[in-house]
């Protein structure tokens, strides 16, 4: 039903210098399923809030393959949506950015008089390269290797100051501050906004109340709009001031893709990094005898990194479909949502055998970690530096360590995948 | 700076100059050259960047850079030659000024 409401996806021509709402079409609940989608296919993903998926999310997503056929249509109050669990099938997906457009992202209130882009994300081809190549060469892996001193000192700094206590609640002692810090030195921020950052940060994930969510956002926003004239007015090295005076085909950026592009660095690069490490923790907090190993081979960090990337992926990719298009035998029509579940893709056993498995010396294959196509995660090589340098940092001072005992690893539902709180004892 | 020539599947060819210490994929994303999506950045993770060494360059470039980079070339969409290299690995010095490479015809 409902289909006549459908706009055109592939006919919304897009200007990044006049942003304008695509008002892509809505389908929201089991009462509101499109015609084509076939019965038996309709399932319910589980994903993010069902208890089930709450009590261990990456057992949850690896078993999907045993539970779920491939692709699967999944109803929700947020919105329904295809939801793709097989690598391949991904991979297909995600790097065909005609047919399978980033638009919309993110259920945040943008009025249409006063409309945005988040940048780089909901920016297509041939526009979306100009933009990744203002802050690329600070973001490649050269680039991120010049911050690697600081980054690491902000990492040994943060351990000193509780190594002696022998205990600390970890997502709040390194796991919230070690990427604010790094993010702040980035960005050109200066390190006394840590206080607030965190602050704003904290109330965005942890509260269930929308208003106040939206006034931590909105505080975080007019700082950044500050910051941003600022850095037009006293143009420094770091990332606000790189974007607040770049230009593009012969001319400056608007204020609104200053603000988009800034905007989304601060959603982008903080929550995943925050999730990923304590994801991480509680693993090796559990493995004494992996933590070991990671000791023993210094030498091959990278592998190690690039394997526990692949087995606590975080987040997911969502797309619309622009044209009808047929994917494994299964009919999408132009106006559907499809989610990527890459963790799910992380865990395919035909990629990766025996995929809950951490084994440091699996071939290097492509992890969705980081999600593939145009819209590859740009703080990638920063993510995987600050994941590095907080394994041979913490290690080298607190080798030995665990969950305190009695408490119960709880994980919030939420966007990003990881749990509550990580109280350690050592 | 060292100029490197990436000739396209269909034979067309781009001449452009790639500072030292980048690399070939980079020089070609940065320059507006089609045929490397490097969607990875060089990680490297994605094998979207495989490229041909031109015969008159495989000795002086070599092979893989190590392990992972071999791993991942098998992962390219077009056939894997023995000059097959992923491009964000292949980093520019002034003996490689003048390398050509070859671009397959697709990278997924
Ligand atoms: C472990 C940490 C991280 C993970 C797991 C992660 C994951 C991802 C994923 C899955 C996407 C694609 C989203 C989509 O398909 O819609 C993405 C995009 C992006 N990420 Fe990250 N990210 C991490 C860290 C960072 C950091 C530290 C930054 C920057 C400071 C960052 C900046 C971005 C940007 C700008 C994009 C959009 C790229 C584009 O559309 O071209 N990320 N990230
Ligand atoms: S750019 Fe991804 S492997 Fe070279």
């Amino acid at each position: 039903m409902n289909d006549m409401t459908t706009t055109a996806v592939a006919d919304f021509v897009q200007d990044p210098a006049n942003p304008r709402n695509p008002h892509l079409p809505r389908f929201c609940g089991r009462g509101n399923i499109r015609a084509h989608v076939p019965a038996d296919l309709v399932r319910d993903s589980g994903l993010i809030t069902s208890p089930e998926f709450l009590v261990e999310p990456h057992d949850y997503m690896a078993a999907m393959h045993t539970k779920l056929p491939p692709i699967f249509y999944s109803p929700s109050d947020y919105g329904n949506s295809w939801t793709l669990i097989k690598h391949e099938d991904c991979l297909k997906v995600l790097r065909n950015a005609n047919d399978f457009r980033n638009l919309d992202i993110a259920p945040f209130p943008r009025p249409d008089d006063d409309y945005f882009f988040f940048i780089p994300p909901e920016i297509d081809p041939p526009h979306h390269r100009k933009y990744r190549n203002i802050v690329d060469p600070l973001f490649c892996p050269a680039g991120i290797k010049t911050l690697e001193g600081k980054i690491r000192q902000r990492a040994i700094d943060l351990i000193e100051g509780f190594v002696a206590d022998g205990a600390c609640e970890f997502t709040t002692a390194f796991g919230r501050p070690l990427p604010v810090a790094v993010f702040l030195d980035i960005m050109g921020l200066p390190q006394d906004m840590m206080g607030t950052f965190v602050g704003w940060c904290d109330t965005m994930i942890h509260s269930s109340d929308p208003a106040e969510v939206g006034k931590a956002f909105g505080s975080a926003i007019a700082y950044l709009k500050v910051a941003i004239a600022e850095k037009q007015a006293n143009p420094d090295g770091g990332v606000v001031s790189l974007i607040a005076n770049a230009e593009i085909d012969g001319r400056k950026l608007s204020e609104k893709e200053v603000f988009g592009f800034v905007c989304f660095l601060w959603i982008g690069g903080l929550d995943t990094v925050y999730a990923t490490l304590n994801n991480i923790w509680v693993w090796l907090a559990r493995h004494p005898e992996r933590v070991q190993e990671i000791i023993d081979r210094p030498d091959d960090i990278d592998d190690i990194v690039e394997e526990l990337l692949r087995r606590y992926s975080v987040t997911f990719s969502g797309r619309v479909v622009a044209r009808d298009i047929e994917l494994r035998g299964v009919q999408m029509k132009q106006g559907d949502r499809v989610l990527c579940c890459l963790p799910a893709a992380n865990f395919d056993p035909e990629v990766f055998p025996n995929p809950l498995e951490v084994d440091f010396d699996r071939p290097r294959k492509t992890i969705l970690a980081f999600t593939v196509g145009v819209h590859s995660c740009m703080g990638g090589h920063l993510a995987r530096m600050e994941l590095k340098i907080a394994l041979q940092e913490w290690l080298k001072r607190i080798p030995r360590f665990s969950i305190k005992p009695g408490h119960e690893i709880k994980y919030k539902p939420g966007g990003v995948v990881g749990p509550a709180a990580v109280p350690l004892v050592w | 700076m060292p100029k490197v020539t990436y000739i396209a599947h269909d034979g067309a060819r781009s001449t452009v100059d790639v500072p030292v210490g980048e690399n070939v994929m980079r020089g070609a994303l940065y320059n507006g050259v089609d045929g490397i999506a490097g969607e990875c950045g060089g990680a490297p993770s994605c094998a979207t960047c495989h490229v041909y060494v031109d015969d008159a360059w495989t000795d002086r470039v070599g092979g893989p850079a190590g392990a992972a980079e071999a791993e991942l070339l098998e992962a390219a969409a077009c056939e894997v030659k023995p000059s097959s290299r992923l491009s964000c690995q292949i980093v520019l010095s002034d003996a490689l000024d003048g390398l050509i490479v070859h671009l397959p015809e697709s990278q997924y």
